[in-house]
Formats: structure tokens, sequence, C-alpha cells
């Protein structure tokens, strides 16, 4: 084992907790921002990610002509899905990545402090780093391959929460909660 | 346990609210004061036709439909307007743009941004900016090479550049990106059509 969490300094663990609890702090806000306005099936990531499904172009352009009262603009009023372009999309993954990286790292090293199995380190420390691919793999398939790729994108984020989750759990339980002799205290 | 998944779909979704800065129906009544029945004009490019656009403005809308709405009073035409959409890194932003008979621009508004841009895209609308685009005309028929290759604010956005912050005259850039697409897409395929 690399080292035990149960073991570090007070200090040490006061700062991973802290850590633990902002990233915690940050998706509950981000829960709250999906309960008031968005959606969390694979249609609704289709609608942001492929965009609306496309008729065949015709021959020659169209133009069809209809009357309409005043009140058929507010339904151009509806709250809108972001849709989410190629250039936007290269632009979340440059973005989004990196940072998926490291917070993926840091987890890890939290893993490495579970004292966990070497089976079990290695599980989790690819669920921690699989999942931002999943999630951005789906995106990008959506896009360009099918909008059943969806899909992924909602694993790879239930796969990064249970991560999270679960790292936090063991992590708290380990540092604060577990009965070890300790000479720092 | 839930909030937190919640939170993570959030996070991966990237999603940035729309909100409404003026309801469609103020927005053409402000445009249009004068029209009581209005005319949905749809347009369906055609391969050729979307390909010359997406030349010209680098853009297309998504569903390859254009809608043009004409505001009659009576059996008298008293102008047009349509409704384009934005896409930018903060979320989407919507103008409508009126023109008169005459094929000029008769007012511009804002009618959408995000919960995010919201204050800067206000900030730019408070600069007087939407004022400038009266009188701004539509492309000249179907020819492509007489899209205008600048920007259809008249001076350009430089001109309020020290007058708003840096984001606001980033929304007032996409703003005007918004408007040269209107005119474009009106002088093309509604005036010509």
């Amino acid at each position: 084992m690399p080292y035990d969490l149960a073991r570090l300094d007070r200090r040490a663990r006061w700062l991973i907790t802290c850590l633990l609890g902002t990233f915690g702090l940050a998706y509950l806000f981000g829960g709250w921002m999906v309960a008031l306005y968005a959606g969390f099936t694979p249609q609704r990531v289709a609608r942001t990610y492929a965009g609306p499904s496309l008729v065949a172009a015709p021959e020659t352009t169209m133009v069809m002509e209809h009357t309409m009262p005043m009140s058929a603009f507010d339904a151009g009023d509806t709250v809108e899905v972001h849709l989410v372009d190629t250039k936007l999309l290269v632009q979340d993954t440059h973005v989004h990545v990196p940072m998926y990286g490291v917070i993926a790292a840091l987890l890890s090293v939290v893993v490495l402090g579970l004292g966990l199995s070497p089976r079990w380190g290695f599980g989790f420390i690819t669920l921690l780093f699989s999942a931002p691919w999943l999630d951005f793999a789906g995106m990008w398939l959506t896009k360009f391959a099918s909008p059943r790729f969806a899909v992924l994108t909602v694993a790879g984020g239930f796969a990064m929460g249970l991560g999270y989750t679960i790292v936090a759990v063991l992590a708290v339980r380990r540092m604060w909660l577990m009965p070890l002799e300790r000479t720092d205290r | 346990m839930n909030k937190l998944v919640l939170g993570v779909v959030l996070a991966l979704l990237h999603i940035t609210p729309t909100v409404v800065l003026v309801k469609r129906e103020d927005a053409v009544r402000t445009i249009l004061p004068a029209a009581t029945g209005f005319t949905a004009r749809e347009v369906r490019l055609s391969g050729a036709d979307a390909h010359r656009l997406h030349e010209a403005l680098d853009w297309g809308p998504d569903d390859g439909r254009l809608t043009f709405y004409t505001g009659r009073r009576g059996a008298a035409t008293v102008g047009s307007l349509t409704f384009v959409r934005v896409d930018t890194p903060h979320g989407p932003l919507e103008v409508a743009v009126g023109f008169g008979t005459n094929g000029a621009v008769l007012r511009v508004e804002v009618t959408k941004a995000t919960v995010e841009t919201k204050a800067w895209v206000l900030e730019a609308v408070r600069s007087g900016v939407l004022d400038r685009y009266a009188g701004v005309k539509g492309g000249p028929g179907a020819d492509v090479t007489a899209a205008p290759k600048g920007p259809a604010l008249p001076g350009g956005a430089a001109t309020y550049r020290g007058k708003v912050g840096q984001m606001a005259a980033y929304m007032l850039e996409q703003i005007d990106k918004g408007v040269l697409r209107a005119v474009v897409s009106w002088g093309w395929f509604y005036r010509a059509g």
C-alpha cells in the first residue's frame, strides 16, 4: 500500500476532507440546476449534442406561407436546450477533459490510501478515469454516429457520480471513523 | 446520493439555461406596431442554397428552414421580421430583426440570452447599439457576391470598444452576427423569394 489515509497527519486528512466536500458541494448545486432547467434522459442529451433531426434538403428551395395569429409568437418563447455544435464541442472537450483528468487523479490518489487490495485499487482508478472518457465518447458519437450513443454520456455521468460517492464514503470512513491507533491525535 | 449523481450529469451536459429577455410577441409589437395580422413564410432551403448561405456566413439554420413573418394592416404590408439564433460558448442568443417595406432594418431586439450572458447582453443593449441598426439595408437579391462580408453594424463593433465591458463587447459582436445573418437571409430568401 503506497500510504494509508488513516495514518496521515490530521491536517492532511482535513485537507482531503475539505477537497471531497468541495467536490460534493459543486455536485449538489449542479443537481439543483438540473432539477430547475434540464432532464436526465438520453433523449435530452441527444437533443443537446445531435441537434434537431435533419430532413433531406429539397432539390429546390421551397416556400410555404400561412397566416398566423399574434399569440402564435408565444410558442417561440419556449426555453430551449443549449445546442452544442461541433466547434463548441471541440472547445468543451479541450476545456473539460483536462479538468476531469485532474479530478480523477486527485480521487485516485485518495484511492491509493484506502487500504484496498490491488485489484480493487485498479478497478476504482479505472472507473474514475473511464467515466469522463465514456462521457465525451458519448458526446462525439451522438453528434457524428447516432443519437443512440447519448446513453454513453448518461452512463459516463452516473459512473463519475458513483466513483466520487464511493471514494468519498470510503475515505471519510478510513480517515475519521476507523478505530486505529494514532500517535498524531 | 441522487443529487450528487444529478450534479454530475449536469456537469456533463454543460447546460446554460436560456432566459427570455423580451417575449417574442412583445418584440413583434415593438418592431411592427402597425401590424394587425401576420403571415409566416417558411423557406426550406435546397442543398445548394444552404451551401451558399454557409459559404457566405459560416452559418445555416439548424433544421434547414428560415422563417420570416410579414406584418399586415388590412391588405397593406407594413413590414417583416425574422428571429435568428446565435450559438455562443456561453449559450444561445436570439435577435429579432425587423425590416421595412423598403428593405431597410426597422429595429432590432434581443429576445433571448442565457443565465450566464444576461448581464453582458443587457449592458450591450443599454449602450444603445440596437438603435444604430435602423436603416441598414438587406442584401440586394440573390447574388452571393453581394453578401456583406463585414459587420452589419455601421462602423463595426469596434466603435464600442472602451464604452462597454469586455464581455458586453463580445456579446455585441454576437448580436451583430445575428443581425448580419438576418439581413443576408432576408435579402436572399425573403425579398428575392
